[in-house]
């Protein structure tokens, strides 16, 4: 039930598919690597831009390739951007044409310039940044309105955890989690190494057995390619630095990570490239490195990401604000140009999982009502990638 | 003095999280389902491990975050350090 103290609302951008943006984005995407430098200079020369670079489309095996198709029109799609500018080389494998497509029928105006048909990087970057400017001039008139948080679609990420990050900072953000999805948003955890020994309680809150299923085919087949390249994922997840600080098995170090997706039913595992499609729990089959994952939560349509770090990590991504959590007093105390929440008073005993939780969903709201994040002010947030499975060829 | 911190994730856990270093014999309190006790420390628990807070027989699961993490290979005294020495990490996958 809700009550009349908890925020209901946050100020977006509404967009013509009828999903809200918390940031207004022109975004530049490269539809392959190749184009990463003309991708890059063009972002950097127009205000409001923001460069879309990874390390993909071209070559690829068809799964590889039929991923980052999926994905490129999830990050040009993804309600933070108000428009597109596609940048391609020409002879790329990854079907450019239907990205394009599929961006147009969202309603965003949409450009491509490739660089071969341009004559270059020179001229391609000019023709861009000519389209970019454009946009973001027409981007800049448009203005924030009220909008419900049941429009919201939020990710989470771990990353330098210690001790601190599971009876803390995580518990934190699975109150957030529970409350988001609890008035209709979304939410997506990732990050399968993180779910290992967790399954059976995941799959007993999956909202169908086709689910349950899905959530054991995902750990069992992470733990088979894992197998495939050599790495014995479950004897080696629990590390001897892991076991230093004081987790003791498999199941502990993944109930700590899980704590982030809070309690609610598990409405579907997605592909990395998928979108989610209705409120609910979503886990991403995504690798556990920031890179890639945030990509890939962007692509389901999140608009931002709550991060928890125990030791302290500074990076965010290109199209999610990312508000950094930290349950540790120390990186706290030594870090704090790069965290934006103090969930430390748990340790401490001095202020409950509940607390912070009320007052971590009322700093999500003012993120997605505009106010930058230090990952977003430092621009610690430009570097991100694409999954692949692997580069065969 | 310093502030000696643990944390029990969920109250009916049967192991708490030590947040500072302890040495053998000092004590800690604990509030759990089961009402509040005070635990005397049988071995010294460095910053991030765990102390069991009921006594957990061989065999028995080890609860945390209201979950089995794994199970006693030995039986475990209320005070003593919970780790990898007498803990069986017993997941099996599916």
């Amino acid at each position: 039930m809700l009550d009349k103290n908890r925020p209901t609302t946050f100020r977006g951008y509404r967009r013509p598919d009828g999903t809200v943006g918390v940031r207004n984005y022109v975004a530049v995407i490269s539809t392959v690597w190749c184009a990463n430098t003309v991708t890059g200079d063009i972002a950097a020369r127009v205000r409001g831009a923001v460069p879309i670079t990874h390390s993909q489309g071209c070559p690829g095996v068809p799964i590889d390739l039929e991923m980052v198709s999926r994905t490129l029109i999830g990050l040009g799609t993804n309600p933070n951007v108000y428009a597109v500018v596609f940048v391609g080389l020409g002879c790329e494998s990854v079907g450019t044409k239907q990205i394009l497509e599929m961006v147009e029928q969202s309603g965003r105006p949409v450009e491509f310039v490739c660089v071969q048909d341009s004559g270059g990087t020179v001229q391609a970057t000019a023709r861009g940044i000519a389209a970019a400017a454009r946009f973001a001039q027409f981007a800049s008139e448009l203005n924030r309105e009220e909008c419900s948080i049941a429009e919201l679609v939020v990710g989470t990420k771990c990353g330098s955890s210690d001790s601190t990050s599971g009876p803390s900072a995580n518990r934190v953000v699975g109150f957030v989690a529970d409350r988001i999805i609890e008035v209709g948003g979304a939410f997506i955890i990732g990050e399968i190494c993180d779910l290992l020994g967790t399954e059976n309680i995941l799959a007993d809150r999956a909202v169908s057995p086709e689910i349950a299923k899905k959530i054991f085919t995902a750990v069992g087949d992470y733990i088979e390619r894992g197998r495939s390249l050599g790495l014995d994922i479950v004897g080696s997840n629990v590390t001897y630095g892991n076991k230093k600080g004081g987790i003791t098995t498999l199941v502990e170090k993944s109930l700590g990570a899980v704590s982030k997706c809070g309690t609610a039913k598990v409405t579907n595992v997605l592909d990395y490239g998928d979108r989610v499609s209705e409120h609910g729990l979503y886990i991403i089959k995504g690798p556990a490195r920031s890179l890639e994952l945030l990509t890939g939560q962007a692509a389901a349509g999140a608009q931002l990401n709550l991060w928890t770090t125990g030791r302290g990590t500074p990076g965010g991504n290109p199209l999610l604000p990312v508000i950094k959590i930290t349950g540790n007093a120390n990186t706290w105390n030594n870090q704090e140009t790069n965290m934006d929440f103090d969930a430390s008073g748990i340790i401490a005993g001095t202020v409950s999982v509940e607390e912070y939780g009320k007052d971590l969903f009322a700093e999500m709201v003012r993120v997605a009502s505009g106010k930058l994040t230090k990952s977003e002010i430092l621009k610690c947030d430009q570097l991100m990638d694409i999954e692949g499975y692997g580069h065969l060829i | 003095m310093e502030v000696k911190r643990t944390v029990l994730v969920h109250e009916s856990d049967n192991v708490l999280t030590a947040f500072s270093d302890f040495s053998a014999g000092e004590i800690v309190s604990v509030q759990l389902d089961t009402g509040d006790i005070e635990v005397e420390l049988l071995d010294d628990i460095a910053f991030g491990h765990k102390i069991a807070v009921r006594s957990i027989e061989a065999g028995s699961p080890i609860v945390k975050y209201g979950c089995t993490i794994g199970k006693a290979t030995q039986e475990i005294k209320i005070g003593q350090w919970v780790h990898t020495h007498n803990v069986g990490d017993d997941y099996q996958e599916n």
